[in-house]
Formats: structure tokens, C-alpha cells, sequence
């Protein structure tokens, strides 16, 4: 079995350490490919007419922009772009694990999201730049709101806000993770033969991969969904008047 | 019984105690979120859209914590007690 799960090809650098270079390299792929697929759609902005892939892409586009501006109001519209971009990038980050580019002998493919060292910088990213944008907006008496509504709640406050980014973090990349993890499973049992009786198990399990494909196909769809959401819901919250 | 093989035995009890635990539990928080949802839309059919976000959203939020524990359960069977080289080495040894 060529195709393990949790291990990852290794660049040594300097400063850095051991990083996964097959995280990175992915990532970069996956910028290119969102550029390049993304530049392609904004090309027919340049012609009067309506394009196919423009309607498709702006139903999509509008559905998230929709619900970033009507769950931020006016004080997150300048929001709105960052939600959408990161929604389709990690839309395309969890699919790109469908091309089996480890499977021939590549160094990359497969998810970077099934690394945790993908989601959690994700997660701390959007965590510091809610602080941020809550400190710039009602200065620095933002960190009152810990103390609410009785002061002896404050470490539980304290709690609540640092298991945001941890618990965004490990549910992206848990689902995704898990999503590749099946697929070991059923190559294992593939691999292992099984008779039961005059059944043979492993002839029968082959059809399975189909199924969870389409599994992971929903799973970082949603997963993707949620992880933008909450992040505009935990903006909100920061942003909001009403503490 | 050797203390390998009680260790491979337990280690398989406990992977099946949290993949039970955690079917149930997410079948039953999954049951609760479609059923509310479609009683939601039958009282109210023109929120559909807002109605589908936040079933979603819940649906979301909440396959994460089984999904969270069936990786740690891998983890469990197959880094922290390696249960498949337990199983082939103690059979070597059974021969």
C-alpha cells in the first residue's frame, strides 16, 4: 500500500525546520488553479453580454455575499470579499483531494486541508483578525466584553473565545482528514482478501470508494460553508452594538 | 492470554464502544435537526432558503464532534496501539 495517511514529504529549511512540502506545494497549485479558473470568469465582464459560466459563478458568489452582508449589516460590508475568497479557497482546497496525484508517485496532492498545519493557521487568521477589527472599531475597551455579563464569569469568557479558532480548526480538518483516513481503511481491507463463507468481502467493498467520493464531495462542500459562516457569525458577534 | 493480546482485545472493545457512541449520538442529534428543520418549513414554507442555511450550518457544526471522534479512535487503533501489527505479530507467534 503506497498511499499513506499522516505522513507527509519533508523539506528541510533552515530556520523553519521540517515543513510539508507536499501542503505547500499543493496550496500553491491550488492558488494558481483558483487564479487562473477565477480570471477566466472575470474575462467576460470585458463583453456586454452574459456569459454561462459568469451566471453560474454569481449564483454561487451571491448566496455567500448574501448572507455575509445581511448577518454583518453595514459595519461588515468591507468583510464581504474576504468571506467570499475564502469560501471558494477552501471549497477548492478540500475537492483537490480527488485528484490522485500521490497515488501515481507525485510528491503532492491529495487535501491541504487534512493537514492540521492548513487549518489552524485558517482559523487563527480569521481569530486575530476579528480582535483586530473589534479593537479598531470600540478601542480597546473591546476586551470589557469578557467581564460580561458578571465578572466571575471572566475566565469561562476567556475560555469560550480561545476554543473558537481550536474548535474551527479541528472540525475542518478532522472531516477532511477522516474523509481521506476511509479510503486506507478500504484499501486495508481490499488489500487483506477476506472470505466470509463463499462471499468474498473484498470483491464487494471495491464499489465502496464511489460512495465515500461523493461523501467527501458533500462533506467539503458543507464543511467549507460552515467554516466561513462561523467566521462571519464570530465577526458579527465582535462587531455588533448590542453586548 | 498474553498482555499483547489483552491489550489488541481492549484496544478493539474501546474503538467499538466510540464508534457506537458516536453513531448514535450523531444519528439522534442528526434526526433532531432534520426533523425541526422540516417542521420549521411546514409552519413557515416561505423561509425555506434561511430555513436550509441553518440546517446546513447545524448538520455542519455538529458532524464535526463524531467526526472528530472517529479520528481520534483511528489514531488510537492504529498509532498509539498499532492493533493490525499487533494482531499479525501475535499470530506469527500463535504458529
Amino acid at each position: 500500500m503506497h498511499e499513506r495517511i499522516g505522513e507527509h514529504f519533508l523539506w528541510h529549511l533552515p530556520v523553519l525546520g521540517d515543513v510539508h512540502a507536499d501542503t505547500i506545494m499543493t496550496t500553491w497549485l491550488v492558488m494558481i488553479v483558483s487564479l487562473v479558473f477565477f480570471g477566466w470568469v472575470g474575462a467576460t465582464y470585458r463583453s456586454k453580454f452574459i456569459s454561462r459560466r459568469q451566471t453560474v459563478v454569481e449564483a454561487a458568489i451571491n448566496y455567500i455575499a448574501d448572507l455575509a452582508s445581511g448577518t454583518l449589516g453595514e459595519k461588515g460590508e468591507p468583510f464581504v470579499p474576504f468571506f467570499i475568497a475564502l469560501f471558494f479557497f477552501i471549497f477548492l482546497l478540500n475537492q483537490f483531494g480527488i485528484f490522485p496525484f500521490k497515488a501515481v508517485g507525485l510528491t503532492f496532492g491529495g487535501s491541504p486541508t487534512a493537514d492540521i498545519n492548513t487549518t489552524l493557521p485558517y482559523a487563527l487568521m480569521i481569530f486575530f483578525m476579528i480582535q483586530y477589527v473589534a479593537v479598531k472599531q470600540k478601542g480597546i475597551k473591546y476586551f470589557a466584553h469578557v467581564t460580561k455579563p458578571f465578572w466571575f464569569l471572566t475566565p469561562i469568557n476567556i475560555l469560550e473565545e480561545l476554543a473558537r479558532p481550536a474548535t474551527l480548526c479541528a472540525r475542518l480538518f478532522f472531516n477532511i482528514f477522516v474523509g481521506e483516513l476511509l479510503f486506507v481503511i478500504i484499501a486495508s481491507i481490499i488489500q487483506a482478501g477476506v472470505m466470509i463463507g463463499a462471499i468474498n468481502l473484498s470483491l464487494l467493498v471495491t464499489v465502496v470508494p464511489f460512495f465515500i467520493q461523493f461523501f467527501n464531495f458533500f462533506v467539503g462542500t458543507i464543511q467549507a460553508f460552515v467554516f466561513t459562516l462561523l467566521g462571519i457569525v464570530y465577526l458579527s458577534l465582535a462587531i455588533s452594538d448590542d453586548h | 492470554m498474553t498482555s499483547e493480546a489483552f491489550v489488541a482485545g481492549i484496544t478493539l472493545l474501546a474503538f467499538g464502544i466510540i464508534v457506537a457512541g458516536v453513531a448514535l449520538g450523531s444519528a439522534i442529534g442528526d434526526g433532531n435537526v432534520a426533523g425541526k428543520a422540516v417542521e420549521a418549513i411546514a409552519r413557515q414554507p416561505e423561509a425555506r432558503p434561511n430555513i436550509f442555511t441553518f440546517l446546513f450550518l447545524g448538520v455542519g457544526v455538529l458532524e464535526a464532534f463524531p467526526i472528530i471522534a472517529l479520528g481520534l479512535a483511528f489514531y488510537l487503533l492504529l498509532v498509539v496501539v498499532r492493533v493490525p501489527a499487533l494482531l499479525t505479530h501475535l499470530s506469527t507467534v500463535a504458529k
